[in-house]
């Protein structure tokens, strides 16, 4: 008798994490298939005494680290490089934890400011979603921040430390917005995990578990409530009947064994590069451009979030090699659109922890700042633990010819075929860029660095994946409707970062949860007529 | 076989020298501070277990800086006055784009996570679980002039 699942999703990242866990309580049979393995934080670096080295083996880059469990990107025609992870946890294995959530006037673009669209549903709508994905997840912040609606992150924040406090004397005597980062990571002892011990380096997997990513935040819960994950699964396709209804996926096992997985649902959940990959390469005579296609917007209006960077020096030691090293304090200054600039929208400064000694050392004598011979320790100190990054994060707007194709010759180990972005920055992204690069510099001068380094954009950045499966009212326009359902494929719903409308100026994550959450929850109510 | 260092085989007796006396080159010994010499850390058996796609080059590049000292100076770089390898270095620092760089680049990785230097930085050696980092929370009075400020986001 052949196998078949009420529910399949394929990765088990951020999004595939929240949804299981919301649809858990159905009864129904889910299924999680993922490409990757489970993590083992005893292999993490900070485990390790050359952890500072060792961190090379978990390089964002897929192309870069060639694990076989990862697929290839063709990123020639890209000014942005795709960061990922395959595996249990995905992204959130090697994300930094930064948590800030998209606002409500990211959810109106075209109306506030007459650029991109406006999504079909609101902050209010997800703010439900959010408070509960905070729970799950295990969120540390303080509350009251004004640059966002009110909210009561569950954990107390993240310490600001030396760090923090120097910018943020720095920024009160500019008048400019400032606030300790919300982060998913665990302040306290939390739902069986233990606190932050401030390992550092945050973005090679936390030893500790207090980081929370999903494979420690969200599946272990999930096996309990009965979800079914397995790894090592690559999904080639999804199968599709005369009656534009998906039937199942087509995968290899970890032999390289072909399978074909029936399901009643499939829910994509494999970031902004891998659902449209997957999609494209899941063409049928009825689906001929690719699956949920007919739009043709199935891989369009790629969004990664132009990154930059200022990086500024003070004279007293501030112990910035210490700590979470994403999630310190951010400054929504920027945010809101200003009709004085010269660009619409904007962006968020997020005021970083600095680099290891090892790191120090080798960019400080190489750049000529920290010499050879009897000065070296002299200008090392100089430098060690007195850095403070600046990154920005620009809004990035929607454009079609920002895109997830299909390669015609590169494929992954299976032979299926990888995916080729192309992308640019547009205008008004290089214009906020200019403009966000002086009002960092201007942020470091206050809090009086004796230098500063004007970066600017950096290509290796591409960690946030939007976009190339939008979500909309018109099937014309979009490829999912208002709660993640294809307008093509009555029973195939997307719940990653690909059916973002507009991408906002943060990190993606926690409203990539809260629509998932959303996504399920809006499908659970919606059950006794699911594919009307 | 009596050229070759028998612990590990990586570099000839020359080459060994080479690499010490650069490694002094760049980080010598600060007594003051408690700092030791780059000389001192094991960066052969660093390089083997973590780096090793960069033997040749360091091979290289040491036996290329030591060609430099026979053809100015006649001797090996090891046998030069500190001053004279103060001097040389600097000179095809100068005129060699990349000069010794795989070697530093891989002498500064090392070091700076070598446990006594970094117990003279006044860290803890080793790796950094399980026993963490303290990180002062810090002053979240600060606040208060943003806070005052009120909303700052639109709907």
């Amino acid at each position: 008798m052949e196998d078949i699942v009420d529910v399949l999703i394929i990765g088990a990242g951020a999004s595939s994490a929240a949804a299981a866990w919301s649809l858990s309580d159905t009864k129904m049979r889910i299924l999680c298939l993922e490409q990757g393995d489970w993590m083992n934080p005893a292999e993490y670096p900070s485990t390790k005494k050359q952890w500072q080295i060792l961190r090379g083996q978990y390089n964002q880059s897929p192309n870069a680290r060639q694990w076989d469990t990862d697929y290839p990107i063709n990123e020639d025609d890209s000014a942005i490089s795709v960061a990922n992870f395959n595996g249990v946890g995905g992204g959130t294995v090697l994300y930094s934890a930064h948590f800030p959530r998209l606002k409500p006037s990211d959810f109106k673009t075209n109306s506030l400011d007459g650029v991109a669209d406006d999504w079909p549903i609101d902050y209010a709508t997800l703010d439900p979603y959010f408070a509960q994905n905070d729970r799950n997840m295990g969120v540390s912040g303080l509350a009251g921040d004004p640059a966002i609606p009110y909210h009561e992150p569950p954990l107390p924040a993240v310490p600001i430390g030396k760090v923090g406090e120097k910018m943020g004397r720095g920024l009160n005597k500019l008048g400019w917005h400032w606030w300790p980062s919300d982060a998913a990571i665990i302040t306290e002892d939390y739902e069986g995990r233990e606190k932050c011990i401030n390992l550092g380096p945050c973005n090679y997997g936390c030893a500790q578990g207090a980081k929370s990513s999903v494979d420690v935040a969200y599946w272990p819960m999930n096996q309990r409530l009965g979800v079914e994950l397995k790894t090592r699964c690559r999904v080639r396709e999804i199968t599709v009947d005369e009656n534009d209804m998906a039937t199942g996926v087509i995968y290899f096992d970890e032999n390289g064994v072909e399978h074909h997985q029936r399901a009643e649902v499939v829910i994509m959940a494999c970031n902004g590069i891998g659902t449209p990959r997957l999609l494209l390469n899941s063409t049928s005579a009825r689906f001929p451009n690719g699956l949920a296609n007919r739009s043709g917007l199935v891989g369009k209006n790629l969004m990664f979030h132009p990154w930059g960077f200022v990086g500024g020096f003070f004279d007293e030691p501030l112990n910035s090699h210490l700590g979470p090293m994403g999630t310190c304090m951010l400054s929504q200054e920027f945010y809101e659109t200003d009709p004085n600039r010269d660009f619409v929208r904007g962006y968020t400064l997020q005021f970083t922890r600095g680099q290891s000694l090892m790191d120090t050392a080798v960019n400080g004598t190489f750049g000529g700042e920290i010499p050879w011979g009897a000065g070296h320790h002299a200008a090392f100190e100089k430098y060690a633990g007195r850095g403070i990054n600046v990154n920005i994060c620009c809004e990035d707007l929607p454009e079609e010819c920002n895109a997830v194709a299909l390669d015609p010759v590169l494929t992954d180990s299976h032979g299926i075929p990888a995916p080729k972005v192309t992308y640019r920055l547009s205008e008004n992204s290089e214009r906020m860029m200019d403009h966000a690069v002086g009002k960092a510099t201007e942020a470091l001068q206050a809090a009086g660095a004796f230098q500063i380094n004007p970066t600017g954009h950096v290509a290796g950045t591409g960690w946030h994946l939007m976009g190339t499966a939008r979500m909309g009212k018109h099937p014309e326009k979009s490829v999912v409707n208002e709660w993640g359902r294809s307008h093509d494929v009555k029973n195939l719903f997307i719940i990653d970062g690909s059916i973002f409308v507009t991408a906002g100026a943060v990190n993606p994550t926690t409203t990539i949860q809260a629509l998932a959450l959303y996504v399920a929850d809006t499908m659970k109510k919606n059950l006794a007529n699911l594919f009307d | 076989m009596a050229d070759v260092i028998a612990t590990d085989n990586l570099l000839t007796k020359v080459q060994r020298r080479t690499l010490e006396a650069l490694m002094d080159i760049v980080i010598p010994a600060h007594e003051a501070r408690g700092m030791p010499s780059a000389k001192t850390i094991d960066l052969m058996s660093y390089v083997n277990e973590f780096a090793n796609t960069s033997i040749k080059k360091i091979e290289s590049e040491l036996d290329s800086l030591n060609e430099s000292s026979l053809k100015e100076s006649k001797i090996d770089f090891a046998d030069l006055k500190v001053e004279d390898q103060q001097a040389l270095t600097e000179k095809l620092k100068s005129i060699q784009h990349g000069f010794v760089q795989i070697t530093v680049y891989q002498t500064l990785q090392c070091y700076y996570q070598d446990d006594t230097v970094l117990t003279a930085l006044g860290m803890a050696p080793g790796a950094p679980f399980p026993n963490g980092n303290d990180v002062p929370q810090g002053d979240l009075k600060l606040l208060d002039p943003v806070r005052a400020r009120g909303k700052i986001y639109r709907e």
